[in-house]
């Protein structure tokens, strides 16, 4: 466990002291992601945000006896996991990630790419994937293509939707996510994969549309 | 791992490749396999190119209201 970095401890300093400043960007920083995470726990987007709410209050609350013995992010989503998860149970949901999980089986790129069982090179590429390195950098980060980037993880199954916002917009580690979102390692990296997955093959296809 | 991988099973290992998290055998049959295969290569890259590309993405900001109510249960807390 990553212990809090000096700036975690200077922040919560900050705010201890009442700064103003330092709590709303801390809240800038984490409440789209915490209503987000809530969601996944609970029936609505209005419990979400109670649920969101209550975390902040115990999170100001903890501070006083915070110790520093994680980073301030891990502690802090810990505390707002207990609460959504124990809201949730109270509504009477019981946790659907393992079910979501296996409802999605797909693979990285189509099978049909693949040469079939009776092939000698069974397993082996029969369609080339789309070859993106003629493709100046500019044009992959441009607004276009980012835009469809930003499509293809709106439409993932929730929570692959959120691991890789956490791990690739956010820059989490998987331990954190982990924690986040009370997931396994082997749960965290398969939903991982199949979500980059679904974006490395949306962007395949715009690139496709794009240049023929 | 006793036996070669074939480039449909190491597409599926490429993100726990770039994770870092392939136990040493499974890594240094991926590491053979990606030395002799273009197209396995080229998804490779191509995944490092996502994740580049989800990584210009922003996040959504926080709505006035957010903001209110979370100002005052902050005033509310450090004057307590």
């Amino acid at each position: 466990m990553v212990r809090a970095s000096p700036q975690d401890l200077a922040l919560v300093e900050r705010l201890r002291a009442g700064d103003e400043d330092a709590f709303m960007m801390l809240v800038e920083q984490h409440q789209a992601m915490m209503l987000r995470i809530a969601r996944m726990y609970v029936s609505s987007q209005a419990v979400a945000e109670e649920v969101v709410g209550d975390a902040w209050i115990a999170i100001l609350r903890g501070l006083d006896t915070f110790e520093g013995r994680s980073s301030l992010r891990t502690w802090m989503y810990r505390i707002l996991a207990n609460i959504a998860k124990t809201r949730g149970a109270r509504e009477g949901r019981s946790r659907p990630f393992s079910a979501l999980i296996k409802e999605d089986e797909g693979t990285a790129v189509p099978d049909a790419w693949f040469r079939g069982l009776d092939d000698p090179g069974a397993g082996g590429w029969s369609t080339f994937p789309n070859d993106w390195r003629g493709i100046p950098e500019d044009r992959l980060l441009a607004g276009e293509t980012l835009r469809v980037v930003g499509a293809a993880i709106d439409a993932l199954p929730p929570l692959q939707a959120e691991v890789i916002r956490l791990r690739d917009v956010l820059g989490w580690t998987s331990e954190e996510v982990r924690n986040a979102l009370d997931l396994s390692e082997t749960n965290q990296r398969v939903l991982l994969h199949r979500a980059r997955a679904k974006v490395r093959a949306a962007v395949e296809e715009h690139l496709r549309s794009v240049n023929t | 791992m006793s036996r070669d991988l074939v480039c449909r099973e190491v597409v599926e290992l490429l993100n726990g490749y770039l994770d870092q998290a392939l136990p040493a055998d499974v890594l240094a049959a991926v590491e053979a396999h990606l030395a002799g295969c273009d197209g396995c290569t080229m998804v490779l890259e191509e995944f490092r190119q996502t994740i580049a590309m989800t990584g210009m993405l922003t996040e959504d900001q926080v709505t006035p209201s957010q903001r209110e109510t979370l100002l005052a249960a902050f005033r509310g807390w450090s004057l307590a």
